[in-house]
């Protein structure tokens, strides 16, 4: 559990160049972070675990938790197909049930 | 803060009875460690605790790949807090009144939490726990319900834990 979270701080360099407009699609929809209603996990542990993978806010994170908890999902965090798929696993490092989707 | 967990500068302090640490240096882990290792792909606690990420069939080549890169990893880290948090059990020495304050840094404390969640998640599987179970009720002398006792047990500890790390986080 300890190194799932080494990925949001240790970032490597990234040299900044000029982008290639040719190669970057626009209408390219993000990729979507469920979590999905589970009987198990604490309401209390949830609102932990959003605000120590994602930064948010208390407040932020009990909206969300209460969403998951009373419409069965909520969409937490969204990107391109490897953030996302970054995501799903420091979730499932941390038990919630979460998987993603692409809006077509 | 709750009684059981108390801060002592960065670490975390807490107070376990003799069976409760025996529980979780010994039944708990032994229980992840099997769940952790298994192959069976028909064990739902081993597809608990490691989901899928896509639900989409069409991306089962993506899925695949990217169970092949996280699974193993997520493996072994959850092995290693099987031994963290044993090590910190061993290191404990008893107190008053027969209680151990186990010392937990911070690796050990997300250790702790992280052994918790999954034996929670582990066991309300095969116990098929839904939010309509009732385990409020439960006869501690019948040998039937001491998963649920188990069960329960786990969830007041991780919500003690829960709570004083959320204490510790800003709002």
């Amino acid at each position: 559990m300890t190194t799932s979270c080494a990925s949001s701080t240790s970032v490597a360099p990234v040299e900044i160049g000029e982008p290639d407009v040719d190669d970057v699609v626009v209408t390219d929809k993000p990729w979507i972070v469920i979590v999905w209603n589970d009987p198990v996990n604490l309401m209390s542990y949830v609102v932990f675990v959003f605000q120590k993978l994602f930064g948010y806010s208390r407040e932020k994170a009990t909206r969300l938790m209460h969403q998951v908890h009373y419409e069965g999902k909520a969409a937490v965090s969204s990107g391109a197909r490897e953030q996302a798929e970054t995501d799903v696993a420091r979730l499932h490092a941390h038990g919630l049930w979460a998987t993603m989707e692409h809006p077509g | 803060m709750s009684r059981r967990f108390t801060r002592k500068g960065k670490t975390l302090i807490v107070s376990l009875s003799a069976p409760e640490r025996e529980l979780l240096s010994g039944w708990v882990p032994d229980q992840l460690r099997t769940v952790y290792e298994s192959e069976d792909s028909e064990n739902e606690a081993k597809r608990r605790l490691f989901p899928v990420a896509y639900l989409d069939p069409t991306e089962e080549e993506a899925e695949g790949e990217w169970q092949e890169l996280v699974h193993p990893e997520l493996r072994r880290t959850r092995l290693d807090a099987l031994t963290r948090l044993t090590a910190a059990l061993d290191a404990a020495e008893p107190g008053r009144r027969g209680a151990f304050l186990v010392e937990l840094a911070s690796d050990d404390v997300a250790a702790l939490l992280g052994v918790l969640n999954d034996a929670r998640l582990a066991l309300g599987t095969v116990l098929e726990v839904s939010e309509d179970t009732d385990l409020a009720d439960l006869d501690a002398g019948d040998a039937a319900t001491q998963g649920h006792m188990i069960y329960v047990w786990l969830t007041h500890l991780e919500g003690e834990l829960v709570d004083t790390l959320l204490d510790d986080m800003p709002e």
